[in-house]
């Protein structure tokens, strides 16, 4: 399904990402953790081109999607992406930040597009608020209405930056639900995240990374009790604790 | 004593406006005390001019609007350009060879391909790193120099490479008035454009908009939401200014205080004419912008919180 191989990025002489080279099959749930300023949130950009790769290449559905002649436009629709500032179009209300994609990017008609963020929002539970501003919604429902934006451009497969960090811990278990509910439907997912139980519970694999390298690999009971690198030791006794 | 309140709560926007117009009223007619006070007005010789008068506004008006409109596609071009960050040289040099090196992967490209590929990359990067600098510098220029220079520069430039339109003074004016606020407006649209958090660009793009649908449907109407007061201020700095299209021989105002027996003795007179009609306006205008703004006001964003009486629970909103 998403393919990376190799993948390298720079940021002027930081060396971001050195060599990252993993595989998801359609219908997993990966979990990437590691410290802070590892790579984390630029793999997933790298993926979605919204930071190019140095070098490297990135599959898409058996496409390389990071040469020339292929549309990143159109790669960034086939992976939706949810932040850990939710990002919602502040001037607009929950249901038209939904349907601004399909209406100006897919070219829906807006009866069709409404319809559709109707039961995309009614998913993620927020019907009674779809003409509620960002501003008006709690970080949750922000967040819960980020996750129907990115699912109403059918995406093939969903990456998730860290969508719980800015989050009070009342509103943490709202977003999570509604991410567990999209993984047992089996949605290809990649979740940058701290959430250890929601990494035990959900992901297929877990991968840990540091210092722009994939350090370890494995499912979450290994990753989290029998680590095999010292490292991985280390990180996760201190988010364990 | 709570009638009162509650009347006061629900009509102090109204109250609020008169009390403004009531504090201009009387500071004019304080004014007007101290200059005519003994002389009385000259009521006569204003009904005979005050045509004159409003005709010459509306020509301000008229020139100005248009000037606005095509300065706001100016600076908003200038704006937006003076927004892009372009990398330094060398950044780029050593991008294009790790693209060479990518492309010498892909076996079918053959090597004349990317010696045009590095030709036509350059001339994009040149041509784009010239535009820039042209749009500081036309900024700059602006800025810096008077306007009234700026008329009289490009009515000589008319004079010398245009004659066939050299009596055109309107258009003459308005070309000018209209470089200029595209000056100033770019400024304010490079300030707007840059205030809009970069994570909605990124949120934008991530769903598939391309560079130019993100800024006509995400950037840009949060950050024209943001400069409606600077704009505003531009509009009326702009209208005034224009009076100084006299120098072309449009007749505004200050031309007729010059024709006219505006040095003789009713000089009181012209002034508050031409003072009760640009305040009329530009008040008016005022009342507008408050309006547009209150109208595309994001709720729940900025300063202006929803008023809510203190103590009062308000019923929750019918969902």
């Amino acid at each position: 399904m998403i393919r990376v191989n190799d993948v390298q990025k720079h940021f002027g002489a930081l060396h971001v990402l050195r060599g990252i080279t993993f595989e998801v099959q359609k219908g997993e749930a990966i979990v990437i953790i590691g410290p802070s300023g590892s790579g984390k949130s630029t793999l997933l950009r790298c993926i979605n081109l919204l930071v190019e790769p140095d070098s490297g290449q990135v599959f898409i559905d058996g496409v390389q999607v990071n040469r020339h002649g292929i549309r990143h436009e159109w790669v960034r629709q086939q992976v939706g992406m949810v932040f850990q500032s939710f990002n919602l179009f502040t001037h607009l209300t929950a249901i038209d930040n939904v349907t601004l994609g399909l209406t100006r990017v897919k070219g829906m008609t807006h009866d069709k597009a409404v319809e559709k963020a109707r039961e995309l929002l009614a998913r993620v539970g927020l019907a009674a608020k779809e003409n509620s501003y960002p501003a008006e919604l709690s970080g949750g429902q922000q967040q819960r209405v980020a996750i129907a934006r990115a699912l109403a451009m059918d995406p093939k497969a969903m990456l998730f930056d860290e969508p719980t960090s800015a989050l009070d811990p009342e509103y943490i278990r709202e977003v999570l639900d509604v991410m567990t509910a999209l993984a047992r439907e089996g949605m290809t997912m990649i979740v940058v995240t701290h959430e250890m139980g929601f990494a035990s519970n959900v992901a297929s694999r877990i991968l840990f990374m540091d210092a722009g390298k994939i350090v370890e690999e494995g499912s979450a009971e290994q990753i989290f009790h029998r680590p095999k690198e010292e490292r991985t030791r280390s990180f996760v006794s201190k988010i364990l604790r | 004593m709570a009638d009162l309140r509650k009347f006061l709560r629900e009509r102090w926007r109204y109250i609020d406006a008169m009390l403004a117009v009531a504090v201009i009223v009387g500071s004019l007619a304080y004014i007007y005390d101290l200059l005519v006070g003994s002389r009385g007005l000259d009521v006569a010789y204003i009904t005979r001019n005050y045509g004159l008068y409003v005709h010459a506004v509306l020509t301000n008006v008229y020139a100005t609007t248009i000037a606005f409109l095509v300065g706001m596609a100016i600076g908003f071009s200038v704006g937006w350009l003076r927004t892009a960050r372009t990398m330094p040289l060398a950044k780029f040099v050593l991008s294009l060879r790790a693209e060479r090196r990518a492309r010498s992967e892909d076996r079918e490209v053959i090597k004349a391909d990317s010696g045009f590929l590095i030709f036509f990359s350059l001339l994009w990067y040149g041509a784009k790193y010239v535009v820039r600098r042209i749009g500081d510098g036309f900024v700059e220029i602006i800025r810096g120099t008077p306007l009234y220079v700026q008329i009289l520069f490009a009515s000589s430039f008319f004079i010398v490479f245009l004659r066939e339109y050299a009596t055109e003074g309107l258009l003459i004016g308005i070309i000018t008035l209209a470089i200029n606020t595209g000056g100033y407006q770019a400024e304010i649209f490079r300030a707007g454009l840059q205030t809009v958090h970069s994570g909605q660009i990124e949120a934008a793009r991530a769903i598939g908009f391309s560079r130019l649908r993100a800024m006509r449907y995400v950037i840009l109407p949060q950050a024209l939401r943001l400069i409606i007061p600077p704009l505003t201020n531009e509009y009326i700095g702009l209208f005034k200014a224009s009076t100084f299209l006299f120098v072309l021989g449009v007749q505004t105002e200050i031309s007729y205080i010059a024709l006219h027996e505006g040095y003789a003795g009713d000089v009181f007179e012209i002034f508050a004419m031409v003072t009760a009609i640009f305040l009329a306006i530009t008040v008016t205008l005022s009342f507008v912008v408050q309006s547009l703004e209150r109208r595309f006001r994001i709720p729940g964003l900025g300063i202006e919180a929803v008023r809510k009486p203190r103590g009062v629970k308000m019923p929750a909103p019918v969902a």
